[in-house]
């Protein structure tokens, strides 16, 4: 019997070794090549672990953005912080607006007997099975039909429609799960509906808020496809068509190239690693990447 | 006090407060899902070309019938299929397995569990540029470790033929998906009570039994919903062929988002472009529902 446990914690910590490997690794040699010299980079066999530690790369990048056209850097280097901002603000300003909105939607979602309430969920859900590049062709036309093409602002707007869906999604069922006492006893306290969502509901939801908050923003930074069809400068560039700048460009060096995509992970990866409990429950509440 | 102002105020009737409370949200989405959904099906009716500008007029289901007549539509579909089927397997067989071991109690399961999120958050363009750097035909490191393993005798560019282009893609592809699967595979693991199990270890199952019989029946639900929802996403995969194979080598990796971003973005025919992403959206919801009903229908009986 004692071998028998032995011989099961013996698979589970070879099969766990190799899903560690599988998930962190090739992560990690990214990061790792990002500390080398170029020419270390071109090393057969590889080079595991960066000797010495160069952070020339990471400099480039922060040259490139006070320096412009002086440091020498390639295009993307010089363009790359400012791309980062942009995905900041973008995101940023997408989760903030995307709860806001999110909640005061979600509130009679949840508690409220009306009329067209499963007709507005559902449509409300539908929304996103509509695949985003046949929306994108229309979007693209009028925007820059009405001069709101190379705007961050757009894609705020643009993001904002396609994470609603899920954050709506995920405080309705959010909000159905604090229990209808604590309404009724506020209720009967002299509370309006609207003093109950902003004294009950909403503090309580903090959680689901915050989980929700988390998502959109992930959502919005690593998305791709609007950022790239609706910008056509630096000013308007999120860091992830920036990345896409540097991985199809031959001429740059390899080091910049990984350093890039490295520095565009960080506040994916520390956000998630963070928040990963508010996290979890929240794509467990029905939320789905996509 | 209190109780008696609550009464004498006119309180709003929930369907009007509903109204006002999801305005910003519906009209936003209305905005930019709603009304673009509708002029993508008016653009999709129309010769709309911008290099040839002031030529645009309504031709019916010309673009539709054009397509469906054209190789350029029925490769890619085929490649699409490919990708999207071999996806959803690795996906889905990774996953299982992974939220099987994840279902165990160990320590460090936690660990390994917030761990998954690490890929999960790496965005789709960023994990092509990884993907790119590890599948390098010179330095990349699959090829150093492969040949340090005498797996391989010299360094390959697995990127520049068929059908390695493909496997690779998929793997890639799935690397960042497989987290979300696996952790929603393992929310529905453990919603399958131990007692079940503990009888069928007293009637004498054992472990394939049990996989057989308790978890594959008991976890189709939330397998469902899995293969599902994955394969909707990787029936519109774009982003990392933009990256890593550009549709290449010679259009071995066209998918159809590719073959739509290039037809619309690159040939600036616009009514073409909406045609194709018409057939493509209409493809994926017939087959969401084929595979709802059938899937479904499994758990029902």
């Amino acid at each position: 019997m004692k071998a028998r446990a032995r011989i099961r914690l013996a698979v589970i910590y070879v099969s766990a070794a190799i899903v560690l490997i599988g998930t962190v690794g090739p992560f990690l040699w990214l990061v790792s090549s990002s500390f080398q010299y170029e020419r270390q980079l071109l090393n057969r066999p590889p080079q595991w672990l960066p000797n010495p530690i160069v952070l020339d790369s990471y400099r480039e990048i922060f040259e490139g953005a006070v320096l412009g056209e002086a440091s020498g850097v390639p295009y993307q280097s010089r363009i790359f912080l400012r791309s980062f901002a942009n995905s900041f603000f973008v995101a940023g300003s997408v989760a903030a607006i995307a709860v806001l909105v999110g909640a005061y939607a979600a509130y009679p979602l949840a508690r409220l007997q009306f009329r067209g309430r499963s007709v507005l969920l559902f449509g409300i859900l539908a929304s996103r099975l509509i695949p985003a590049l046949s929306l994108a062709i229309p979007i693209v036309l009028v925007a820059k039909k009405i001069g709101m093409s190379d705007k961050i602002i757009s894609l705020v707007f643009i993001n904002l429609s396609f994470i609603l869906p899920y954050v709506i999604w995920l405080l309705q069922s959010y909000f159905k799960s604090i229990p209808m006492e604590l309404e009724d006893a506020g209720r009967i306290d002299g509370c309006s509906r609207l003093q109950v969502v902003h004294k009950i509901i909403l503090p309580l939801s903090l959680p689901g808020l915050t989980s929700a908050g988390i998502l959109a923003f992930l959502l919005t930074w690593g998305e791709f496809l609007f950022a790239l069809l609706l910008s056509e400068s630096p000013a308007s560039y999120t860091s992830t068509v920036v990345v896409s700048l540097f991985a199809t460009d031959v001429d740059v060096s390899f080091v910049s190239i990984i350093t890039a995509g490295v520095v565009s992970v960080i506040p994916p990866i520390c956000f998630a690693l963070v928040f990963q409990r508010f996290i979890i429950s929240g794509l467990l509440s029905g939320s789905l990447k996509g | 006090m209190n109780f008696r102002a609550a009464n004498t105020r006119k309180e709003m009737s929930p369907g009007a407060m509903a109204i006002l409370f999801s305005a910003p949200a519906v009209l936003i989405i209305a905005a930019t899902i709603l009304a673009p959904f509708l002029m993508a099906v008016f653009l999709s009716l129309h010769n709309w070309n911008l290099k040839r500008p002031g030529r645009e007029r309504f031709i019916g289901l010309e673009n539709y019938s054009d397509w469906l007549s054209d190789s350029d539509f029925w490769n890619p579909l085929g490649t699409t299929f490919t990708f999207a089927i071999m996806a959803v397997v690795v996906i889905v067989a990774v996953s299982l397995l992974i939220s099987l071991l994840l279902n165990e109690k160990f320590p460090g399961r936690g660990l390994l569990r917030a761990l998954l999120l690490v890929p999960w958050a790496i965005p789709s363009v960023v994990n092509a540029l990884l993907w790119k750097w590890l599948l390098n035909p010179q330095y990349g490191l699959l090829n150093a470790v492969f040949f340090e393993l005498g797996i391989i005798t010299e360094y390959q560019n697995v990127l520049g033929s068929m059908p390695s282009v493909m496997i690779w893609l998929v793997i890639a592809y799935s690397w960042i998906h497989i987290p979300l699967a696996t952790l929603l595979l393992l929310s529905g693991l453990q919603t399958i009570p131990d007692d079940i199990y503990e009888s069928a270890i007293v009637d004498g199952a054992g472990v394939g039994q049990r996989f057989l019989f308790i978890t594959l029946p008991m976890l189709r639900p939330m397998l469902s919903i899995v293969i599902i929802f994955e394969m909707i996403f990787a029936l519109k995969v774009f982003d990392i062929i933009f990256v890593l194979t550009a549709g290449g080598p010679a259009n071995a990796t066209n998918v159809l988002g590719w073959q739509i971003y290039t037809e619309t973005f690159r040939k600036l025919d616009f009514g073409a472009g909406s045609s194709i992403a018409m057939l493509l959206g209409g493809i994926t919801l017939a087959l969401a529902i084929i595979f709802y009903a059938f899937l479904d229908k499994g758990v029902e009986r």
